[in-house]
């Protein structure tokens, strides 16, 4: 509660060190949403485009996670 | 196998436009949906980055690398570092340390590397082609991306 009443936002940081892979999806809905305005040529599925390339970056961070994985504990822990 | 090839400009006060504030360039060259849109992405990813990691992940003096790609997004990161350096930087009580500083460095980084190709895209525009057009460029075999 203390920390609660002493939080201000913007200026101190959030208690995320648990949790901080949730940010992930958020991160890849910004980079989406700013790429696809400026690359689409028309805005008529922009949002579509944009669901789209999030969730092609959260699959393509967890296959990365996944075959780093099997690289260092399956391939390398033998 | 025949290519399209987009024609592109030079507009240096849209260019100079999109350096002040994130998607203000579009804005001046009469594409005021898509500027908001750019303003919504790089403004969020770099807000988003300072309400994770707090102040603390906008830090020249300490983080000189970091800023370098935070700088992308214009004035307003130079606010803020100024506004860190001169407010905060005393106050060891908002450092924010491990993955939570990790992150919200990665997020104000980004929204800067993204802003640099919105404002590339504000001082040489691709003339876009009209729907229609579109369609026949992205067909197979055409070379357009369509993205």
């Amino acid at each position: 509660m203390t920390w609660l009443l002493a939080y201000t936002p913007f200026v101190d940081p959030l208690d995320l060190h648990d949790v901080w892979w949730l940010t992930l999806a958020p991160l890849a809905l910004g980079i989406s949403i700013a790429y696809k305005a400026v690359r689409v040529p028309t805005l008529e599925e922009f949002w579509k485009g944009v669901l789209v390339m999030t969730a092609q970056i959260i699959m393509g961070m967890i296959g990365l996670g996944v075959l780093v994985y099997l690289v260092i504990e399956v391939f390398f822990g033998l | 196998m025949s290519h399209t090839q987009r024609e592109t400009t030079f507009a240096p006060i849209s260019g100079i436009a999109a350096v002040a504030l994130p998607g203000l360039g579009h804005v001046v060259r009469g594409e005021a949906k898509r500027g908001g849109l750019i303003f919504l992405g790089v403004m969020g990813l770099f807000l988003g980055g300072i309400l994770i990691g707090g102040i603390d992940v906008i830090d020249r003096a300490n983080d000189f690398w970091w800023f370098v790609l935070q700088a992308g997004v214009g004035p307003v990161a130079f606010g803020a570092e100024w506004l860190h350096q001169t407010r905060f930087a005393a106050d060891p009580a908002i450092q924010s340390l491990g993955k939570v500083n990790e992150v919200g460095s990665l997020y104000a980084a980004l929204a800067g590397l993204v802003n640099l190709i919105a404002i590339i895209d504000a001082f040489w525009p691709d003339v876009r082609p009209a729907p229609q057009d579109e369609r026949r460029a992205g067909s197979p075999g055409s070379g357009g991306d369509g993205s």
